[in-house]
């Protein structure tokens, strides 16, 4: 299917799907007036989809997933900086995954 | 969401700058590792499925989202019609309509172009990384732009490499990547949470993660969640002491 025009139509198309999902949220939000209560709801979504992120991961997670959140936990706790605990919670899942290999 | 806040947005003035696109492209730079991987490991699939490199780099800085692009490559492997592989790709994506309309009231200062230009670029870790400085008081809304180069070159980059070069690289999995923007999540959420604003909207948003998980087809769990989250805040916004700020 290389470079074929049935492939770079295929190609457009889902590249217009892709940006349409980026685009129209926030195009449709000039025709809607932002109430403070839209305001709330907008400003709590960050929250809600961090949570959506995470909730399956704990929930069907095994031994390294959840070592990784604890340790993701511990390292905010201890220090409160985001990128070290991320990257703390990487490394434990990676070093749990080897270990339990 | 915090007390005060309405009185500081009244203050700021949104704007879009080239300081803050450099520095939203350097507080982006740890995720960027993850997601060159994630690039490489895209290209391998992409060669694997037959795509030329040309065509896998093509469909990375086109359609730019890894679930929505190895869902549609199985899809096309499968033969399927567009309208199957346009409807894959939304609902995959349907996610952004909530990260656009959020972003609405900060980057919708900002010109048209800067504005559109940095929706295109926009994905889950550069989203929550703006939202969350600007929670914090970054009011330059070129963090977003800045933070989405920063995400989308790499991603590019590692199809790329990925396409060409082949197995050098473990997979992410075992370097623990795929765990990345689950802990990056984890991380931000500890940062970001407040005891009386955030605990409902996390509580609604964690019973719908839960059971669209379990239910519905990939790539509603953070629909629900964020939709769930977003409509209870809005909800319980009347029982909110302050006065309501000025949108």
């Amino acid at each position: 299917m290389t470079n074929q025009p049935g492939f770079l139509w295929m190609l457009t198309a889902l590249a217009l799907a892709s940006y349409a999902c980026r685009a129209g949220g926030f195009w449709l939000m000039r025709f809607i007036a932002v109430t403070a209560r839209l305001e709330a709801a907008l400003r709590a979504a960050p929250l809600a989809v961090m949570v959506g992120v995470v909730a399956p991961a704990a929930l069907r997670g095994g031994i390294p997933e959840l070592t990784g959140l604890a340790v993701v936990a511990l390292a905010m706790w201890w220090r409160r900086n985001d990128v070290m605990a991320m990257l703390a919670g990487v490394a434990a899942v990676a070093i749990a995954r080897a270990c339990l290999a | 969401m915090t007390q005060g806040r309405s009185a500081a947005i009244e203050s700021r003035r949104n704007t879009f700058t080239r300081h803050g696109v450099r520095r939203g492209f350097l507080a982006a730079q740890p995720l960027a590792i993850g997601v060159f991987v994630y690039g490489v490991t895209f290209g391998l699939l992409a060669l694997g499925s037959g795509l030329s490199v040309v065509d896998a780099v093509l469909m990375s800085a086109t359609v730019y989202s890894a679930t929505a692009q190895v869902a549609a490559l199985s899809a096309i492997g499968q033969g399927a019609s567009i309208i199957a592989c346009v409807s894959t790709v939304m609902l995959l994506n349907a996610r952004y309509l909530l990260y656009g309309a959020s972003l609405r009231p900060w980057l919708g200062q900002a010109p048209p172009v800067g504005a559109y230009g940095s929706l295109y670029l926009l994905g889950d870790a550069n989203w929550l990384l703006s939202m969350r400085v600007h929670d914090a008081g970054e009011d330059d809304a070129g963090f977003v732009l800045g933070s989405g180069l920063a995400t989308f070159a790499p991603w590019i980059a590692g199809t790329l490499l990925g396409g060409a070069v082949g197995h050098w690289i473990p997979g992410p999995r075992a370097l623990g990547l795929d765990f990345l923007l689950v802990a990056f999540c984890a991380a931000m959420l500890m940062g970001m949470w407040r005891a009386h604003a955030s605990l409902w909207p996390a509580m609604a948003a964690f019973i719908a993660a839960a059971a669209a998980d379990r239910w519905a087809p990939p790539g509603w769990t953070v629909v629900a969640a964020g939709l769930a989250g977003a409509a209870v805040a809005g909800w319980r916004h009347r029982d909110d002491p302050r006065p309501p700020s000025a949108a």
